[in-house]
């Protein structure tokens, strides 16, 4: 079982230490991933015979720091206890899929590009480290992997060295998802000084029977872990670091870095459920809240702008929202078992959404150009990228049905805001499809469009990427894959409540594409309307912050130290004129100063006496 | 000072049988100092052997302290290598040293930032023979703060280490380095002072008949007297460290020193501060520590997130620099302030990799300055792809700095936190508020000076010399080294260590000693796992 991080690690080893030229870090990068991927079926073949997951511990630290005290102090302890069940191999294999994907999209599609040979190697420790994520079972473990792996996204992100649009939103793909992950980090070590424990083996069964639990102390812990996980999954309002890099970052890692991390944050998300359902419902509500609000405000977004990527970095940022919901649902009512359900759509929206970036980012390559109002005949000149497009937004639209399908009521309030969010988000990606694939192909300088064509070899990648992710939507539906997901019985959805999620999808998708059919350029003409009418706003919003937070804030720091300098050059000034009047003194007639300064200090005692002030 | 009473235990001296161990850490570097500046170097024909002799006698000192290291008795409570000789029997002052745990974590740092700054001074061209003896001795007063045992010598080690920094900054140090040498000097100063006012006040209190600091700080005392020597103490670590807002100091040293005086003050003399603390207000005035934890915290939120907050406004690199490698001193006094047992053990383990953190961030923003060929942050822009190995040292020593895993300080970080969030959750919410700030100041910083296009107006550049490398190479992996095995490397399928006994394990010794004033108690146990 370890050999599942030893792979994808020896091949960033590999790649690290021999490898110079392009073609082979990509060979070498896609030999290891296809390596980790065999690894992965053999091990789910192995759990397919065993009804127990696989554990494993090592030993990572374990240091003395106290001989007397309760117990769980004395010593601190970080174990690496890998934990594999099914659904870990299967977030896996997902993973593994996406980045092959990526990777041989990549070989044609991002020649281009430079540094190769770092950019396959950072993917090879970015696809260990997801393992490593997927695998933990202790929290402190699982905080390693999970920094490491974003660390690793800030370098894939910020891979075009020299591009200053690039540098500077690239910022924020450092900046953002680390405020989070350190809320993570609190959060881990909250549940720790409370616990004393933070393998989730121990820890589950002990919150609510250890001696001096506090409900406050568990809705602290929660929502710290809530926001870490947040992050991470891109929820609005804390999507800025995915959408922000869609355009500038390379595509294929923008590609895996939105389909690997929704799949890494739900299974966290889903393993951190006991402990959120472990805090009062208030808690749980305002988590609900949340994600239905992120959904919504995802998919009305994804309506406005003109840019593919970023339209599909919203919408699926909308559908892993919706997904959340669920999963929180399910923690909600108890006994709950649906809430594996939000993982499943989770499943299928993340090769979807991938393969909608690199079929986008084709089909904006070839047309040479980022705004959707200047595109079209995507259907009749590039028909396996287009095709990709809509596979992926029926999957990304559908995904969100299926979860809600089993998981929330539609009379409910939470239904009604997330059966808007669903409808949003499925404009939202149909629009991309239909805004790339029909009208006319407009002239951009002296491009020609009868040169618009796409690569051979880079065609199949994104349309192979849509078909897995349309199998697992089909299989999210089916209540046997949600039984060998977690390993429960799950009642099946009712067939009418699929329907009627679906439609609403639907209802999306035929909407985008009736007035996409009687007035394309108006649609686009208004949705960039909007889109600079938002950038507008949001620009000043946060130049709003900036002017009155940021700056004061930061001025202030600069102050102190400026300050603090003039302070130390007076002090320094008052010393250096003290030495030099006792120079003086020195040099001068000694028995008048003596007598000086007897007045002075006489008077000074007398004033200074309390005998004065009566 | 006779010989007439020289005690010593060989406890931990195994293989390596010299009673006077750590004394040759401390001597030899001031040997070889006396030697290189004695020696003739007519026009410079011997810099290059000087430079060779002061790197060697770093690394025999390396080499006897990774020994040191190995057969170091980590089960042990008690000093280790003690060597104790009668001095001043007058005012009870004797010549003793000792290791424990974290004084052992102390002087690795100081081996391995001493051969760093030896690498990174190779560059010197001007009158080498006083600057690498100078260097020597910093690095031996430095060692002898370490593991003095007794306050006398610790206020004479302490206070020795100012010198011939202030002489290093002032004699080959940039434009501004007059003040930058006399704010050290009167900042130092000020802590040497306190120091003194501190030390004297125990003494006075234990009867005034030694110095010894197992009498000294193992006698009880009112808790005023003990708030009192906390607060001097403080005033001595925060001068040191620096802290919030003792750190006038620091932008300036650092700034203005040649890069390998800049890499042995942040990396290892600042460290002093925090280690102070650590014996001192922690070890030995538990009733203070526990009244002032709550100030230290405090202490540590203002110095990281204000270092934070001027690093983003910087303009100058080595500026920048200089306040972000004030963020591991605010992690480590975080761990101290939390006093419980996890936090202070985190805080013993920062104190290395806080040190290595330091030194990696300081000694990269000036070896960019020098590459470069500017400071400025409004010139430096889109080196990345012309200087690639710099960048990745810089992008290394970001995430190293921020705690990322992998990197030994991401172990120290998650104890700290662990420990601090039970007694201090707010300084510790507030700590990893200013964490985020200084991602924000290293993402802006990071985003700027390499991964943006070039600018035509800025001077040429040129990627890392080999010594530059390798200085910065060592800081680099000390770190990812403690970071992938903190307990060792061991044999497969067993617990035996390869070759390293594990640095958490080692430092431990003395760990719970310290953190047995801090325990709770048995009766507030959660249930037993």
């Amino acid at each position: 079982m370890p050999v599942l991080l030893i792979a994808p690690f020896a091949s960033f080893l590999l790649a690290l230490s021999s490898v110079r030229t392009r073609r082979s870090a990509s060979a070498t990068a896609m030999f290891g991933t296809v390596v980790s991927l065999l690894l992965t079926l053999l091990v789910a073949w192995g759990l397919a015979r065993r009804s127990t997951p696989y554990v494993a511990s090592y030993q990572y630290i374990n240091m003395s720091v106290a001989f007397s005290g309760p117990t769980n102090f004395q010593t601190f302890a970080i174990n690496l206890v890998f934990h594999v069940d099914h659904l870990t191999v299967i977030a896996l294999l997902v993973i593994e899929v996406c980045v092959i994907a990526a990777i041989g999209w990549h070989q044609l599609m991002g020649r281009s590009e430079p540094g190769a040979a770092r950019f396959h190697a950072l993917i090879t420790l970015l696809l260990f480290a997801c393992t490593g994520v997927l695998v933990s079972w202790d929290l402190a473990e699982l905080f390693g992997f999970w920094a490491l792996a974003g660390a690793l996204t800030y370098l894939l992100l910020t891979h075009r060295w020299g591009f200053d649009e690039a540098a500077s939103r690239a910022r924020i793909a450092l900046a953002l998802p680390f405020l989070t992950d350190l809320s993570l980090l609190c959060g881990i070590a909250w549940l720790y000084a409370r616990y004393g424990t933070q393998n989730l083996a121990t820890l589950l069964p002990i919150l609510h029977t250890n001696p001096g639990w506090t409900v406050r102390s568990i809705v602290v812990g929660s929502v710290l872990l809530f926001v870490g996980v947040a992050g991470r999954l891109a929820l609005w309002p804390l999507s800025g670091w995915l959408s922000m890099t869609s355009a500038t970052a390379p595509t294929a890692a923008s590609a895996i870095a939105q389909s690997a991390w929704p799949v890494v944050g739900m299974v966290v998300l889903y393993r951190l459920t006991p402990i959120f359902a472990a805090s009062n419902r208030q808690t749980l509500q305002a988590f609900l809240v949340a994600c239905a609000v992120s959904a919504v405000i995802a998919g009305a977004t994804s309506l406005v702008g003109n840019g593919p990527r970023r339209v599909i970095t919203l919408a699926g940022s909308g559908a892993v929202a919706v997904a959340a919901a669920v999963v929180i649902n399910g923690a909600y009512h108890q006994p709950a078992t649906f809430a594996i359900a939000g993982v499943a759509a989770v499943l299928a929206v993340a090769p979807a959404r991938a393969a909608a970036l690199l079929a986008a980012s084709t089909i904006a390559n070839a047309m040479r150009t980022d705004d959707m109002a200047e595109m079209g005949e995507a259907w009749r000149r590039m028909r396996a990228s287009s095709g990709a497009l809509l596979a992926s937004a029926i999957v990304i639209g559908l995904a969100a049905s299926g979860a809600l399908a089993f998981g929330v009521s539609s009379r409910s309030r939470l239904g009604i805001a997330l059966g808007e969010a669903v409808l949003l988000l499925a404009v939202g990606a149909i629009r991309v499809f239909v805004g790339a694939s029909f009208g006319i192909l407009r002239r951009r300088r002296a491009f020609d469009p009868d040169r618009v064509r796409e690569p051979e070899g880079a065609r199949g990648f994104p349309y192979w990427l849509a078909v897995a992710g349309a199998a697992l939507l089909v299989a999210s539906f089916l209540t046997g894959w949600l039984n060998f997901l977690d390993g429960q019985k799950h009642p099946a959805a009712g067939p009418l409540a699929i329907a009627l999620w679906a439609a609403v999808a639907i209802v999306g998708f035929a909407a985008c594409a009736l007035v996409f059919t009687r007035d394309k350029d108006g649609a686009l003409a208004l949705s960039a309307f909007g889109g600079g009418f938002l950038g507008r706003y949001a620009a000043g919003g946060l130049g709003v912050v900036d002017r009155f937070l940021v700056e004061p804030t930061t001025d202030a720091g600069h102050r102190v130290s400026d300050w603090i300098a003039a302070g130390d050059g007076a002090l320094g000034r008052f010393a250096t004129a003290s030495g030099q009047l006792a120079l003086a003194a020195g040099r001068g007639p000694a028995l008048p100063i003596v007598v000086g300064l007897a007045i002075v200090l006489a008077v000074v005692f007398a004033l200074v006496a309390p005998g004065i002030a009566r | 000072m006779t010989l007439s009473a020289i005690t010593q235990q060989s406890v931990g001296a195994g293989i390596f049988s010299s009673a006077f161990l750590l004394s040759i850490l401390i001597w030899l570097p001031v040997i070889v100092a006396v030697g290189i500046a004695i020696m003739p170097n007519p026009r410079g024909r011997y810099d290059t052997l000087i430079k060779q002799i002061a790197f060697f006698a770093n690394l025999v000192t390396m080499f006897i302290l990774f020994i040191a290291y190995n057969q170091f008795e980590n089960f042990l409570p008690t000093m280790q290598y003690e060597e104790k000789i009668a001095w001043l029997p007058a005012i009870g002052v004797t010549y003793h040293l000792g290791v424990d745990g974290p004084g052992i974590a102390m002087l690795m740092l100081s081996g391995l930032v001493g051969i760093a700054s030896v690498l990174a001074s190779i560059g010197i061209r001007e009158r080498v023979r006083t600057y690498f003896a100078l260097l020597l001795l910093a690095q031996a007063s430095v060692n002898g703060a370490i593991v003095a045992r007794d306050m006398f010598v610790l206020i004479l080690f302490w206070g020795a280490s100012i010198v011939p920094i202030a002489l290093l900054i002032l004699g080959w140090g940039g434009p501004r380095r007059v003040g930058a040498a006399w704010r050290l000097v009167g900042y130092w100063g000020l802590g040497t002072a306190a120091l003194a006012v501190g030390v004297l006040a125990l003494y006075a209190v234990t009867g005034g008949r030694t110095f010894d600091m197992d009498t000294l700080l193992g006698t009880a005392q009112p808790p005023r007297i003990q708030i009192g020597v906390s607060i001097a103490m403080i005033v001595a670590g925060a001068t040191r460290l620096p802290l919030f807002p003792l750190h006038g100091w620091l932008r300036d040293a650092l700034a203005e020193a040649p890069v390998g005086v800049a890499v042995v003050v942040s990396g290892a003399a600042s460290r002093l501060g925090a280690f102070l603390l650590l014996r001192v207000v922690i070890g030995a005035e538990p009733a203070a520590a526990h009244l002032l934890s709550p100030v230290l915290a405090a202490l540590a939120a203002l110095t990281v997130g204000y270092a934070a907050l001027a690093a983003i406004r910087s303009v100058d690199i080595r500026h920048a620099g200089a306040y972000l490698a004030m963020v591991p001193g605010g992690i480590t006094l975080l761990g101290l302030a939390a006093i419980s047992p996890l936090g202070i053990a985190g805080s013993v383990l920062s104190l290395f990799t806080g040190g290595l953190a330091a030194a990696l961030i300081a000694g990269v923003c000036a070896t960019v300055s020098e590459r470069a060929q500017t400071r400025s942050l409004l010139l430096l822009s889109g080196l990345a792809p012309r200087m690639p190995n710099i960048a990745w040292i810089f992008l290394l020593a970001a995430f190293a700095l921020l705690g990322v895993p992998v990197f030994a300080s991401f172990a120290s970080e998650v104890m700290t936190f662990f420990g601090a969030f039970k007694t201090q959750p707010i300084g510790a919410f507030a700590v990893a508020i200013g964490l985020a700030i200084t991602a924000v100041a290293l993402a802006a910083l990071l985003g700027r000076v390499l991964f943006g296009s070039p600018n035509s107006d800025a001077p040429g550049v040129s990627d890392a010399a080999l010594g530059e490398t390798w200085y910065l190479g060592i800081l680099a992996g000390a770190l990812l080294w403690i970071g992938l095995f903190p307990g060792g490397p061991k044999i497969p399928g067993t617990d035996t260590p390869l070759f390293d006994p594990g640095f958490v394990s080692q430092i431990a010794a003395g760990v719970s000693d310290i953190t047995s004033n801090y325990t709770l108690p048995a009766s507030a146990a959660p249930a037993a796992q």
